[in-house]
């Protein structure tokens, strides 16, 4: 995958007052601290009932390294602390000050604040299961006696003559751990999805991978959500690796119209 | 970032408040979050950054002999034998991710050329 973002016409000009902008915020919220992109302060826009979340950038050909993706990940978790936040993808940048405010708060105050108002009381949580190889293949081939048969009749020999027979093998755990997949990605949203106000389920087929979801869960609830997934990984001890990051500002669930088709 | 698990699975249970690594960062930041429309993005940073992602499965052939290679690898007796003592002792080892990388690596990554060099280099 390939994520090229381009520039506008203009923005090789250096622009001494960029405004690099992380997120959005009500106006009341605590000030921002915290180091952001280019090792620059971070410090609130205000309009209004909103804030930006934004960092001075000498020009608007800023080079991002990992530690400037790090920091602005890290500036939306303080933010997210103190209260809600509309996380801005990475990237933007706008001229001057006055862009930002006459050009994105002030006209969209009332969509902003209905967003904020939205993600209240609300944070996305992450999660990542992993099968454990060796486990899954081993059912695999203990529940299919196909599977178990061709695999006898394959070991140790990498020639042509086991070619048509490994083929055949491969396709069939492929088939196997496909289904597997299908069946646990249920069950464990099956139990997840219910806490949640809204899933986004990644459906991109990763070897391996049993589940990536992300979920808008109420403050109150990530308990329970906490409590059904060390259920969840007991469950599956042995067999799934979970990985459950947050809680984390909505970044899966936040959308604007587009200019378009306003 | 301070990891913590917990619970009665807590081998196979990462929990951490915020993205850990690179690779998550990236998910989270690139691929999500809002965008705002080219005509009020006046100006974005002047970069390409290249997500690698391995793990993608592809129907071929050639990932068929590679399954068919893993389950001709693998040890059901000692598979079992692993299984059992990892939930016996409540320990697999290494405690982290090391053991559910397979047959493709998980190299998912983002760099930007010189960046990549220089601080690959110094954090492992």
């Amino acid at each position: 995958m390939t994520v090229q973002i381009s520039r506008s016409p203009g923005a090789d000009q250096a622009s001494a007052n960029g405004v690099y902008c992380y997120g959005i915020t009500w106006a009341t919220a605590a000030p921002p601290r915290g180091e952001g992109v280019g090792g620059k302060v971070v410090a609130a826009v205000r309009d209004g009932e909103l804030a930006a979340l934004t960092s001075p950038v000498e020009s608007t050909k800023v080079r991002a390294k990992r530690r400037d993706l790090l920091n602005h990940s890290e500036v939306l978790a303080a933010a997210l602390e103190r209260g809600t936040v509309l996380p801005l993808r990475f990237g933007v940048v706008f001229e001057n000050e006055a862009a930002l405010v006459e050009g994105f708060l002030r006209s969209r105050q009332e969509e902003l604040a209905a967003l904020l108002r939205k993600f209240e009381g609300k944070v996305e949580l992450t999660v990542r299961a992993q099968y454990e190889e060796n486990a899954i293949l081993a059912e695999i081939v203990q529940a299919n006696p196909r599977i178990a048969q061709l695999r006898e009749q394959t070991r140790g020999g990498q020639d042509a003559a086991t070619y048509p027979l490994r083929a055949e093998l491969g396709e069939r755990v492929a088939d196997e751990l496909q289904r597997r997949t299908e069946r646990d990605r249920k069950a464990l949203l099956d139990r997840l999805s219910p806490l949640a106000v809204d899933t986004e389920v990644d459906r991109e087929r990763i070897e391996h991978q049993a589940l990536r979801a992300s979920f808008l869960v109420k403050r109150r609830d990530v308990t329970a959500f906490d409590d059904v997934m060390d259920e969840l990984a007991g469950t599956h001890a042995g067999r799934i690796r979970f990985k459950y990051v947050g809680p984390l500002a909505p970044h899966s669930f936040v959308s604007v119209t587009p200019l378009e088709s306003r | 970032m301070a990891i913590a698990t917990h619970g009665t699975a807590s081998n196979y249970l990462q929990r951490a408040p915020s993205p850990s690594g690179l690779a998550d960062v990236v998910d989270l930041i690139l691929d999500k979050g809002l965008v705002i429309d080219a005509y009020v993005r006046i100006a974005v940073i002047g970069i390409e950054l290249i997500t690698i992602d391995a793990r993608i499965v592809i129907a071929s052939v050639d990932t068929y002999l590679r399954f068919a290679e893993a389950v001709n690898r693998l040890d059901l007796t000692q598979t079992e034998a692993a299984g059992l003592k990892e939930l016996r002792d409540g320990s697999d080892g290494n405690g982290g991710d090391g053991k559910s990388k397979g047959m493709v690596e998980g190299a998912k990554e983002a760099f930007s050329s010189d960046d990549r060099k220089k601080e690959d280099a110094g954090r492992g």
